[in-house]
């Protein structure tokens, strides 16, 4: 399914879409320093938390009762957020081709036949192709680096999608006042100054909560919990 | 750098984070380090009011498809546009031009008609043909025009609907922001088939759309409101001319060959002569005269949707000409005819928008060229509340060109220079206040011609002459 050369190069979670982000090197050199251990899973592998045949029945019934699809939706949110949010790093971009994928799969749900790889990976195919689309017309219009290699969905690291979209569903587990902080900060990106006055606290006091919200996620991720708040 | 906190560490890192930046981690205490690793992933953290707003606006998606769905049963595939021409060939080439259709096929008769063609705009295929009466396919100019609109949803609303003006399309409703979240306006092809055209701008949920519903409909009804107030006869705006000239049933085939107007209204006018109304355009222009009857020939500023092709006409129905058709600085490609009854008519048509050029200029545009137009425009302020809206003069105060609007209408001049000289003209003017209005023009400096009375046709009016021989119908119709 992905070649040879696929398991000797380090994942790029820029790829080659530096058009999109303004810091085109710092993932690659952030990440080569932090060398994460590399395993690519095939395509297809399942790492989300719904077992097969539930999944499928979800399907199926949205198959029949589009209603139903709000359940894939949720399902699939965060993953397909998390690959697009990679490889575009902007939010307004993130969003819109979000909005694309999901229209897309429910105008197209039908047409989706269960050949055993989890429907996570039909809608990675979909952002993928979007991606790809987006980046052409960025290319046309900016009129640079005519040939923007988009990642196919086979070179996708699943593994760094699927830790993203856990750590995106991990902030509503967080205690109420790190989850405050870290939604504000990252999901609204407000300055520290600006939360404390919204929360009506010191900034100080802030940024120890940012800190250990960051501590918790990072605890939670590894599997290990650390007495929270 | 190495006394400041952990948390300020760790915020310095979040912050160049959040810019999409590299933060510098050089010395950073190692855990902040590994926090910044964790803070990097959570950059772009989707927001809660983003997720909900997608799944509704899916959901909704979705009960609007829904009853397609449950149609699905009685086995319909598809459904796709049909539409039938005068003359199908130049209307591919039209749409090739105008909205950039590519022409799939096309099965031509020996003699030449089109039976089936096929042209593909953004990704609908679009069927076509020439008429064919006997089997109930006639267009849109054999029937008077279709009552089935067709949408295109495009990227750049404003440029598009400049290069379909262009090839021949007309502006029938100006292109504006919608209460729905779309840029739209619409154009009439010269086919006769009308094309809404929109770009959206933004999403608009439900109940702001009902909202939206709402307040249109009480604009409407002030509207309609205001119109039942200003008395006037429905299509007419505040000023029309009164082309009045002695061959007038002469002049009414002119109209109708040269600028497609259409009759709506014949009868024997007051004088003895012959009164008709027609339409051009968005515009009423009344025409009427006979034998022994004063001549008031007008000039006039028409837009068309293609100059050369209305000045064609124009000449070969019997006018003649004065101006071929060329580029304006002012935006415009103009020419000028003076049809065979002694009308001058300046024909132009606009690279930019209409209503860029001028609010209120509507197809028909009555153009003066008084002696002193200085003191014509005071004259028209004073007698009829005219609001000037440009004037291009000379230092010694010669007008080469001025706009002025009264109502919802705007009228131009022009000083006489070169070949045009004074063309007193007939305007029928449709007021609030007939009694009041003709008072205040007799004070502006208008002679008395016909004091106010109510007419057998539904119009109170009253005649003045003002200083410049013009003739003023001060009119509004009797309300029920």
């Amino acid at each position: 399914m992905f070649r040879r050369k696929d398991l000797n190069e380090p994942p790029t979670p820029v790829g080659g879409i530096s058009t999109f982000c303004a810091k085109p090197f710092f993932s690659v050199t952030f990440f080569r320093v932090r060398s994460f251990i590399i395993k690519k899973p095939a395509r297809g592998t399942r790492l989300s938390r719904v077992n097969e045949s539930e999944e499928r029945l979800l399907v199926e019934a949205a198959q029949k009762d589009p209603g139903r699809f709000a359940e894939l939706y949720e399902q699939n949110f965060h993953c397909v957020y998390a690959y697009i949010a990679r490889r575009v790093r902007n939010r307004t971009e993130t969003q819109d081709l979000t909005a694309h994928v999901f229209q897309q799969a429910l105008a197209n749900l039908e047409k989706f036949k269960w050949r055993g790889a989890p429907f996570s990976s039909w809608l990675y195919r979909i952002a993928a192709n979007a991606i790809a689309d987006h980046a052409r017309k960025r290319s046309r219009e900016v009129a640079e680096q005519p040939n923007i290699a988009s990642q196919s969905v086979a070179e996708t690291d699943f593994e760094a999608v699927e830790r993203r979209a856990r750590i995106f569903r991990e902030v509503k587990q967080l205690p109420e006042d790190q989850r405050k902080v870290i939604i504000l900060r990252f999901a609204e990106e407000q300055s520290i100054r600006e939360i404390a006055d919204q929360l009506g606290r010191s900034e100080g006091a802030i940024k120890q909560l940012q800190f250990r919200g960051l501590e918790t996620l990072r605890a939670r991720l590894s599997g290990k919990q650390i007495a929270a708040e | 750098m190495a006394e400041r906190s952990i948390n300020d560490q760790l915020d310095d890192a979040v912050t160049e984070l959040i810019a999409q930046r590299d933060p510098d981690l050089a010395n950073a205490d190692p855990m902040v380090a590994m926090l910044a690793e964790v803070a990097q992933e959570l950059c772009l953290l989707p927001s809660e009011s983003f997720k909900a707003q997608l799944s509704e606006q899916l959901m909704r998606r979705n009960e609007m498809t829904s009853p397609v769905q449950k149609l699905e049963n009685l086995n319909v595939k598809s459904v796709s546009i049909r539409m039938c021409f005068s003359d199908a060939s130049a209307a591919i080439d039209f749409y090739r031009e105008a909205f950039g259709a590519k022409e799939l096929m096309r099965l031509v008769e020996p003699g030449g008609k089109i039976g089936h063609a096929e042209i593909q705009i953004g990704d609908a295929i679009i069927s076509l043909s020439d008429e064919y009466p006997d089997y109930g396919s006639l267009s849109p100019q054999s029937i008077g025009g279709s009552p089935v609109k067709l949408h295109l949803d495009v990227e750049d609303v404003d440029a598009f609907a400049q290069r379909a003006v262009a090839a021949g399309a007309t502006i029938t409703r100006p292109i504006q922001d919608q209460f729905y979240g779309d840029r739209l306006g619409q154009l009439t092809d010269p086919f006769g088939y009308t094309w809404m055209v929109s770009t959206h701008i933004k999403d608009v949920p439900l109940d702001e759309l009902q909202k939206g519903v709402d307040a249109f409909a009480e604009e409407e009804a002030k509207k309609a409101e205001q119109s039942k107030k200003k008395g006037r006869r429905e299509g007419f705006h505040s000023v029309t001319p009164y082309l009045t000239v002695q061959k007038a049933a002469e002049l009414v085939d002119f109209v109708k060959t040269a600028f497609d107007a259409v009759e709506s209204f014949r009868t024997t006018g007051s004088a003895g002569g012959m009164h008709c109304e027609v339409k051009i355009g968005d515009s009423m222009v009344m025409i009427g005269g006979g034998t022994g009857i004063p001549e008031w020939p007008t000039a006039i500023h028409l837009y068309v949707p293609d100059v050369d092709a209305t000045y064609a006409r124009a000449v070969a129905a019997g006018a003649t000409s004065l101006l071929e058709p060329s580029d304006q600085p002012y935006g415009e490609r103009s020419a000028a005819v003076q049809d065979p009854t002694g009308n001058r008519w300046y024909i132009a048509t606009t690279f930019v928008p209409l209503q860029q050029i001028a609010k209120d200029l509507h197809t028909v545009t009555v153009y003066f060229h008084p002696v002193g137009a200085a003191k014509m425009i005071e004259f028209l302020t004073n007698a009829f509340d005219a609001e000037e809206l440009m004037r291009s003069d000379s230092d010694d105060g010669f007008i080469y060109h001025a706009k002025v609007r009264i109502g919802d209408s705007v009228i131009e001049m022009g000083e006489p220079h070169l070949d045009s000289k004074p063309m007193p003209t007939a305007i029928y003017l449709y007021v609030e206040d007939v009694d009041a209005t003709y008072e205040q023009a007799l004070r502006a400096g208008a002679s008395s011609v016909v004091p106010p009375a109510d007419q057998p046709y539904g119009d109170r009016n009253a005649w003045v002459k003002d200083p410049f021989d013009n003739i003023w119908y001060i009119a509004a119709a009797i309300e029920n």
